[in-house]
């Protein structure tokens, strides 16, 4: 599974890194950025599916 | 001359924290902080305290370093039976739960949610102002800012508007009996157990029966497979008041107070220009915003300044230093509502801006960001501007007024004026 941050959408609502600090981070900028996580498949799945559906600027897409 | 110009010299003696002289003007003592003592050891409260606009930013990030939870979430306790509302989301600190509630409540606040309220928002303001408006003065305080956002809160919890009155009653006796003790307590805390008796049928019914309102999605939200309890229930709309409705009250009473006292040639641009309440509200929530002071606990030792942090340590973070922090922005003791330095438009909980600019810290940052944000700022600007569009020619009633205070900074009590007389035209 892939997940594409979409930088010109992004406004760096914080929202992804707070509420799944298990796979993201807040990158230098602000920008979140992907980190490893040892979670299952499966769970990393549901996390990244809830954290691009509270995405205030829907700026966050899954490749699965 | 700023309240702030007042140069105490680098040493603290840490009783100052506990004066009124502090709690009516921290700003001194803060820059003493910021410049002499970029960690300072306040050996007398037993804690160390941070008030670098970036040190506090970076704090409110760190939330593997620093802990906002006084209890553990899996203690051998019933949950939050401590705390004076009862269980609430505040002392979950950082855990799976905190998230996990936290998300079930906040997407009320923001975005389409929000949206669909500012119609209510509108018409409740208009109807506070009808009952002075035949006065030519208001009382601010008491009669305007103390109305509206309970006002505001008991329709999003899908209360009957008939019992408004009342609830802003039980309201105000709650706010007065957490800032005092004595009678004031015990009217509280009678307001509460009043509110509590009232709200008690309406969860249960809301319950098997849910409506579309904010109380019905709290009594059927599931968090790990079960929902909250009747008293997990009450405590959240009890702190609700607190979080929702006291702190509004002040920004609102805090944005008239620096506009008639601090700015009132700026007061004029407010008034003719409706688009400008949201930069008095932004300025407002980085001169001198309601909360000054956060408290956490660190869980690691934390090298910063060529000092250490111990573990376990209590830190406060002045967010209200942070924000006059000259390293941050231009002239930072001066109120100016078109300020280029601020980020003027929404927050964000990362406190990071597309446009570069920094944010004030007023509403603090990360994990424990404030979620009534968006929900603050928009009641705010909204009531402000319908009253100035009601009112001709404010002006303050005296010509000198006792100030801004807390009844105690360094423990989150609010900052704001007991009163605020104001005259005007019809």
């Amino acid at each position: 599974m892939k997940i594409h941050i979409d930088k010109t959408k992004c406004y760096m609502s914080g929202e992804c890194y707070y509420n799944h600090p298990e796979i993201f981070k807040m990158g230098d900028e602000g920008y979140p950025e992907v980190i490893y996580s040892d979670l299952d498949k499966n769970e990393i799945k549901q996390h990244a599916q809830e954290a691009a559906e509270v995405c205030p600027a829907t700026a966050l897409k899954l490749e699965l | 001359m700023s309240e702030a110009d007042v140069d105490l010299g680098p040493e603290i003696d840490p009783r100052v924290f506990d004066s009124i002289d502090f709690q009516k003007n921290p700003f001194p003592v803060y820059r003493q902080l910021r410049d002499h003592h970029p960690i300072y050891h306040d050996r007398f409260h037993n804690r160390w305290v941070l008030s670098r606009y970036w040190d506090v930013d970076g704090a409110f990030q760190d939330n593997g370093s620093y802990d906002r939870a006084m209890y553990k979430a899996d203690g051998p306790y019933e949950f939050g039976s401590r705390h004076i509302f009862g269980p609430n989301i505040l002392e979950y600190g950082n855990s799976d739960e905190h998230r996990r509630l936290r998300n079930i409540v906040a997407g009320q606040f923001v975005g389409q949610k929000l949206q669909d309220f500012i119609p209510m928002i509108h018409q409740i303001s208009e109807e506070v102002i009808d009952r002075f408006i035949d006065a030519s003065e208001v009382e601010l305080v008491s009669q305007f800012a103390s109305q509206v956002p309970i006002r505001v809160i008991s329709n999003m919890l899908g209360l009957p508007r008939e019992d408004e009155d009342m609830f802003v009653t039980w309201y105000q006796h709650l706010i007065a009996g957490l800032g005092f003790g004595g009678e004031h307590l015990m009217r509280g805390l009678n307001a509460r157990n009043e509110m509590w008796d009232y709200i008690d049928p309406i969860i249960k019914k809301r319950s098997v029966d849910p409506g579309e309102d904010l109380l019905s999605r709290i009594c059927t939200a599931e968090l790990a497979g079960s929902r909250m309890s009747a008293e997990e229930i009450k405590g959240f709309v009890a702190l609700l008041l607190a979080a929702g409705g006291d702190t509004t009250e002040k920004a609102i009473a805090n944005m008239w107070y620096h506009l008639m006292y601090t700015r009132p040639d700026q007061m004029v641009l407010a008034l003719e220009n409706e688009d400008l309440w949201e930069n008095v509200f932004t300025e407002m929530m980085r001169y001198d915003p309601v909360v000054h002071a956060q408290f956490r606990f660190t869980t690691r030792e934390i090298e910063i300044h060529e000092d250490v942090i111990p573990e376990r340590a209590g830190v406060i973070l002045y967010l209200g230093a942070g924000n006059r922090d000259e390293r941050a922005f231009d002239n930072p003791d001066t109120f100016d509502i078109l300020r280029t330095d601020l980020h003027m438009g929404r927050e964000n909980r990362s406190g990071r801006y597309k446009d570069g600019k920094n944010g004030h810290l007023g509403f603090g940052i990360g994990q424990h960001f404030c979620m009534g944000y968006a929900m603050a700022r928009q009641e705010s600007a909204i009531a402000c501007s319908k009253l100035a569009a009601r009112i001709k020619d404010p002006r303050p009633k005296n010509s000198t007024h006792p100030g801004i205070s807390s009844p105690s900074i360094d423990s989150g009590g609010f900052r704001s004026p007991e009163d605020l007389w104001i005259e005007f035209n019809r």
